[in-house]
């Protein structure tokens, strides 16, 4: 499998190393021009609609409500973060997440509730493109995606891939469009409603938000892929 | 009589059990004693600073105090050094001293712009890591007692220097490193002003500037 993985990751480094090209700044931003202009574009949609709609969920909708759905949405990834879990030989992490899914699918009443954690199961979260990296793909170049945000070739490539590793994809009903949307909508308010202090003091706290976020993401996915474990040999030469 | 109830068989797994439990307390207590001087750095004066946010003197007092306690603590001029990237080969020493100035008065304000937000968090150490002689990385987690569902954060401190002389040089928050991310905030503004180191330690005044006179960094709100 790791063999497989290994030839994939290299054949979509090879079309990723096509698409770049020079870099002045050495961020690896070669469309960093479209990527800004895309990137205001962004800021507009989340002050007028993706802003507003978080502070009024978490105005509207009760703490405990809002945490049963946040359960809820984390639950639903767990099959795809398992799946991830074992192509990156994670076995442990593996049984977590099993044990996670199985815990709070039972007791935690389809998973809104979070009972697993009290029995001190960590959570923890993995996507295929974690999984591309950790078979050694690059990122390639920062890409800045309409409504959807940072999204370097390596993710684009991982969050496709995904799909087919969630068995939701596979349960058909008549309302099938629906619910993936659905899903979808709510996952992107609960995840701006948990950010709103954080995103604010980011832009606050930033000459250049553009690339602040930029190296907060990318820093953020290194971090993933590590598993958190701090990158003790690469840290910089202060 | 079957083995399992035999007295001696009984009295040795007695004893083991006992052992067991015995150094069960016991390494806690060795893994304390054994706590680098790092670490103790951090844990003794990471905490202080937080009693300091936390605390119920008046905001200008908080204020005095806080800062005497990071000028103490961190070396911002080493940091501000290292967020200016390769520019710093090409500034002048006044100007490079003058943005080593703005870029303190903007750490502060940085800062204090959050202070309002720390209530009672503390902090623990976890482990470190030695990388040479004067160079240490000492892991933590913050916890934070109003979200009880939410994991401890994980804060990793950059120690350099020896004991007794030791300060912090970067601060890694879930694996956000702080001067990176400046460095990187930093250059991608100096790239869109001809690298004028001058321009930048303008725009950093200006944001402390405008949070000492009681207004947000961004002069937005």
């Amino acid at each position: 499998m790791r063999g497989l993985g290994k030839f994939l990751a290299v054949g979509l480094g090879v079309l990723l190393a096509g698409c770049a090209t020079t870099d002045p700044s050495g961020q690896n931003d070669p469309f960093e021009k479209t990527n800004r202009a895309v990137f205001d574009f962004n800021q507009k949609v989340d002050k007028f609609v993706l802003q507003p709609t978080a502070s009024a969920y978490v105005a509207v909708v009760p703490d405990p409500a809002r945490e049963g759905v946040h359960n809820f949405i984390l639950n639903l990834d767990l099959p795809v973060t398992f799946v991830n879990d074992i192509l990156q030989g994670e076995m442990d992490r593996a049984s977590d997440t099993f044990g996670r899914f199985t815990i709070n699918s039972t007791l935690g009443l389809g998973g809104l509730f979070d009972p697993a954690s009290d029995f001190g199961i960590p959570a923890h979260t993995e996507d295929f493109g974690q999984t591309l990296a950790t078979w050694g793909a690059g990122e390639g170049p920062y890409i800045m995606l309409p409504f959807l945000g940072p999204d370097p070739p390596r993710d684009i490539a991982g969050q496709v891939v995904d799909i087919f590793f969630d068995p939701t994809t596979y349960i058909t009903l008549r309302e099938h469009f629906w619910w993936s949307a659905g899903r979808r909508v709510v996952s992107i308010i609960d995840v701006r409603s948990r950010n709103l202090d954080t995103l604010q003091n980011i832009e606050r706290g930033s000459v250049d938000y553009y690339a602040s976020v930029r190296s907060l993401y990318r820093q953020m996915r290194n971090n993933e892929i590590r598993n958190g474990r701090p990158d003790v040999k690469n840290l910089p030469d202060l | 009589m079957t083995q399992a109830f035999h007295p001696a068989r009984l009295a040795g797994a007695i004893r083991l059990f006992a052992i067991a439990a015995l150094a069960a307390i016991a390494l806690p207590i060795a893994a304390a004693q054994a706590a680098s001087p790092a670490e103790d750095f951090v844990q003794t004066n990471v905490q202080k600073g937080l009693t300091i946010l936390n605390g119920n003197a008046p905001q200008a007092q908080k204020r005095e105090e806080f800062r005497s306690f990071l000028l103490r603590l961190t070396d911002l001029k080493r940091i501000a050094d290292y967020t200016l990237g390769p520019a710093k080969n090409s500034t002048s020493p006044a100007d490079l001293a003058a943005f080593e100035e703005a870029f303190r008065e903007y750490a502060f304000a940085v800062y204090e712009s959050e202070f309002e937000k720390y209530s009672g968090q503390t902090l623990k150490v976890t482990g470190s890591v030695q990388r040479k002689a004067d160079d240490f990385l000492v892991s933590t987690v913050l916890i934070d007692p109003n979200k009880t569902g939410q994991d401890p954060i994980q804060v990793d401190f950059r120690i350099l220097g020896t004991p007794g002389h030791f300060t912090v040089a970067d601060i890694i928050v879930l694996g956000l490193d702080l001067a990176i991310t400046e460095q990187d905030d930093f250059s991608a503004f100096l790239a869109q002003h001809n690298n004028n180191v001058k321009a930048l330690t303008a725009e950093l005044k200006q944001r402390a500037a405008r949070v000492q006179a009681g207004g947000d960094l961004t002069g937005k709100n």
